[in-house]
Order: structure tokens, then sequence, then C-alpha cells
């Protein structure tokens, strides 16, 4: 009996604990539909009247420039996942089953770059950025963002393929293939959910970011999240109704990509902050 | 099996060349631009440890520092808490347990604009709906303006940051939780321990080690903060809300500054090598 009481106890206090962590993400859900009327008069929880009125003002904020917004963090964001990925399925091959030169300097060089955080070298990124006139571009943002993620996803890569054995490569070398075909026909798809983790953390990173892009993008290659900063601090009246929307839309990806592949997303959430 | 082959190197050409031009380069520059007055146009002068010197007497630097700390304080052990309750909760098997972890875990998805945004309107002086609660309920007779001053502002962000953040050190701790070994408990139920003493005499102890690093996790992270404060305080009223990386980032692209940011940046990753050095220290301890 007591032990179905204390079960009670825990569920109840699961859910108003549920309540309130998920409150805030549900205000500004109906916030963002509510009319400018209702948003300005008193709280309910429930609108009286559902309306798309603030995703079009947000869409049509200083003549659409939110598009162009979007259209730079998804452009950003595929590029890095993509760049990301490639770079540490190659060298997490590379780290675990070749023979390379120098692998201690190199190994030592990612965990170090592991440990110095992008927001301590802000001064020579942007010197060298500026350099090499990638400043307010994508390929310098992309390769920014691609620097400070790849050490983690490389090791990463090398622990799934340092589980796939290696009797499966001496067997397909008995069987007369050539290296590169051994790595894309058998370790590839054996390393496969590695690399979804990997590009899940990828766009996490990518996509959640500000200040890099606060710092590297400027006018010509400002993110999302940047954009929607810029509107909070620009006007003198924030129109409350477009901001929640903006926030909205600007979680609702990342949101969805985490309930399609939860597993993977926690997985390289924590071990990218464990490392 | 393995085979010294050049064509090997191209496996991990791409990462070295990425990782030479936009790390390494960048991070022996940073040491060189910190002996330099370095303005963005004009003439660069070398000026020795000067930055240096600089950095340990400027007040603004020093209160930026302080408030980082401060700030620290009271996020870290105020997230524990909340995770560990947290995890606490659904560390228990009832049908539907998976839904509360996803909804504890939400918040850390999310960007940290986005939740900086959604709990400004929240704030709102006039139409947030924190202050209606609280003046319905009769707490405060007139609305509090939250983002005004520091003494209302930093609690308010580190509440903020608690509701994002807590849900990872939730599943650190849940983790853990599991990873004791349930004939430990049967052991001790047998001798005849109770639920808390179980809870106090085995469960903390062993999981002690994942309570440090979880809470070395949350000082580094707050050590780095400066989006919540630049969205949502915008370092204000008069940089009172400051963090240690706002103030270098205000000096480096708001003055153009770049051989006293870089400077200021030195210091500051002196400081996460420190705290690094505590990170290994608790994972060595848990390890063993």
């Amino acid at each position: 009996m007591n032990k179905e009481r204390s079960k009670v106890i825990i569920i109840v206090l699961n859910i108003l604990l549920g309540m309130l962590w998920i409150m805030p993400i549900y205000w500004a859900v109906v916030t963002s539909v509510k009319t400018q009327k209702e948003l300005y008069g008193g709280i309910s929880l429930i609108p009286h009247v559902v309306t798309p009125e603030n995703y079009v003002s947000l869409f049509q904020y200083k003549d659409g420039i939110f598009f162009f917004y979007l259209k730079n963090s998804f452009q950003i964001c595929v590029l890095t996942m993509l760049l990301v990925t490639v770079v540490s399925v190659l060298a997490g091959f590379a780290f675990s089953k070749l023979k390379i030169w120098g692998v201690k300097i190199w190994t030592a060089m990612i965990l170090f770059t592991i440990m110095v955080p992008a927001q301590a070298l802000m001064v020579p990124l942007y010197n060298t950025l500026s350099d090499l006139n990638l400043l307010g571009t994508v390929w310098g943002m992309v390769l920014i963002y691609v620097t400070f993620q790849t050490p983690f996803c490389v090791l990463m890569m090398k622990s799934s393929f340092d589980m796939v054995p290696n009797a499966l490569r001496e067997a397909a070398l008995m069987d007369g293939a050539s290296s590169l075909e051994i790595f894309w026909n058998i370790y590839c798809p054996l390393a496969l959910p590695g690399a979804i983790t990997v590009i899940v953390y990828a766009a996490y990173n990518t996509w959640n970011d500000y200040t890099i892009g606060l710092t590297f993008g400027g006018s010509s290659m400002k993110t999302f999240n940047v954009g929607l900063v810029d509107m909070l601090s620009a006007d003198t009246t924030v129109n409350w109704g477009t901001l929640t929307s903006g926030a909205i839309v600007g979680m609702l990806p990342i949101l969805i990509l985490f309930l399609l592949l939860q597993k993977h997303f926690v997985k390289g959430m924590m071990s990218g902050a464990v490392k | 099996m393995k085979k010294k082959n050049w064509t090997n190197m191209f496996f991990v050409l791409p990462l070295l060349v990425i990782n030479i031009t936009f790390f390494v380069v960048p991070f022996v520059k940073s040491l060189y631009m910190s002996l330099y007055d370095w303005p963005l146009l004009g003439e660069k002068t070398f000026i020795g440890i000067q930055n240096f010197i600089r950095a340990f007497v400027d007040k603004k630097f020093l209160h930026s520092l302080l408030f980082t700390m401060e700030y620290a304080l009271i996020v870290t052990p105020m997230l524990f808490l909340v995770a560990f309750v947290m995890a606490i909760l659904v560390n228990q098997k009832f049908r539907g347990v998976g839904i509360f972890r996803t909804i504890y875990f939400m918040p850390v998805v999310i960007s940290m604009t986005a939740s900086a945004d959604i709990w400004l309107w929240i704030y709102n002086e006039l139409y947030g709906v924190l202050n209606h609660i609280l003046l319905a309920v009769g707490i405060v007779d007139k609305p509090v303006a939250w983002m005004h001053l520091p003494k209302t502002s930093l609690p308010a962000v580190c509440a903020m940051v608690t509701w994002k953040m807590a849900g990872f050190s939730m599943l650190m701790l849940l983790g853990a939780f599991q990873s004791v070994d349930e004939e430990v408990y049967q052991s001790a139920s047998i001798d005849g321990a109770s639920k808390i003493q179980q809870f106090f005499r085995i469960t903390l102890p062993l999981i002690r080690p994942t309570i440090g690093l979880s809470m070395v996790i949350s000082i580094i992270g707050s050590v780095l903060a400066f989006e919540q404060f630049k969205i949502m305080t915008a370092g204000g009223p008069s940089s009172k809300t400051q963090t240690a990386v706002y103030y270098i980032y205000q000096t480096s692209f708001g003055h153009f500054k770049f051989g006293y940011g870089a400077a200021m940046s030195m210091i500051l990753l002196v400081i996460l090598a420190v705290l690094s050095y505590f990170q290994f220290a608790v994972m060595k301890d848990k390890t063993e």
C-alpha cells in the first residue's frame, strides 16, 4: 500500500513539474497566435481567436528580411553538417584503421582544440577571416563552425570505426577488394549510427549558435538568431507577437529533429559536453 | 595489417588543413596580438605585457570577472538542485516516465536566443505573465521591472538558464543513478536499511563523481556566459551585468581594441585551464 502511495506522489510531482517546464514554450506558442488586442489585454491561457497575423508580420518585417535570415541559417547549417560529417568520417577512419604519419601530434592537436572554446579566440579568428577575405561570407562561418565541431566528431567516428572488427577488412582484402571499396562498402555502412550522431551534433550546434554568427556574419550573413535579437534590440517598442512567433520558427526545425532522433541527439550532446 | 602509406594522409588532410588554419594559427596569433596595441585600422605597436598589466587594473574588466563569478556561484547550485530533484523523479518505473524525461530535456534543445526571448516576454514589466501572477496573488503590489536592476535581473537570468539547462544535468545524474547495481540495494534491504538510509549511504557516495562532474561542467559554461546577458539585459544598467566574455566582446568588436581583447582572452583561457584541470580530476575519480 505504502509503495503505491509513494508512486502516486512521484507521478503527481512529475505532472506538476512537467507542466511548469512546458509552460514557457506553451506560452510562447499561444502568444504567437493571439491577436494584438488579446496579447496586451491580460493573460488568457487559451487564445479566443487564433490568428496567423504575427507570423505574417514576422515575414513582412523590413520587406521580408527574415526569409533572408532563414535562408542564411539553412545554408550555413547544411554546409556545416556536410563538411563536419565528411571531415570527421575520413579522419575518424584514418585514426582508427590506418597507419598515418604523426598520429600522436594530430591527436594531441584535436584534444587541445576541444579544450579551447571559440569564445576565447574571437579576436584572432576575426583577424584570420579578414586576412582570407572570408568575413561575412557563408564559407567563413561554415569553416569556423567546422573547426570547433570536428575534433569531438572525429573522436566519435574513431570509436565507431573501432567497433568494426578488422577481420571484415581482411576477408574483403582476400576477395580482392580495393581499400577505397573496403572503406565505402564495408566500413561506412557500419559506422552510420555514429555518423548520424555527428550530423545531429553539428545541426544542433550550428542552428542554435548566436555568438559566432554575431561576430563573423556581419550584415551580409546574418543568421536567424542574430536577426531575431536585432529586432528585439533595434525597436523601441518590441512587438511581442512578432518576436514570439520568431522564437517559435527558430526552435521548430531543431525540436523536430530532436523528437525524430532523440537517442542520437542525447548521445551527441552528453558525450560532447563530457568529452 | 597496418601499412604506412602516404595516400593514407589524404584521409586526415581536410581535418589538418582546417584545424591548422582556423585553430592553431589563430591560437598562436592570439598570443602575438596580445603583446600589441592593435587597432582595426592604422599602426600596430609592440607594447610588451602592457595589455596584461592594464587588464589587472581595469576596473571594468575586474568587475566583469567578479560578476561572472557571482553568476556562476548562483546558477550552478540552483541548476544542480533542480536537476537532482528531476533525476529522482524520473528514475522511477511507471508508464509514461519517458514523456517527462523528454519534457525536461526539451529546453536544452532550443537555442539560448529563443529561450531568452520567451523569458523576456514572461518577465515583461507591463504585460508579462509573471507580474500578472505575482500581482494577483499579492506577492508584489506593483509590477516589477525585472531587467532594470541587477538585484532582480541576475536571479531572473539564472532562473531562465536553470529552466534551459536542468534537463542536461538531469540526464547525467539519471545515468549515474541507473549505473548503481540493483543487487547492492537488495542486500542493503535484507540488512534492514531503509530507503532513505540507502539513498544517503549507498547512492550518494557512489554517484559523487558525477555530481562533481556536472557541477564543473556548469561552472565552465557559466564562465563563458555571454548570450543570455547580451540578449536579456544588454549588460545594463551601466555595464553592471556584463560578463567577462561580454566585456571582451565589446572591447574587441565595439571599440576594436584587438590587442587588449586578445590579452583578456588569454587571461580567460588560464581560468578555463584551471577549471578543466578540475574536470579531469573529477573524471579520473569517476573512472577509478
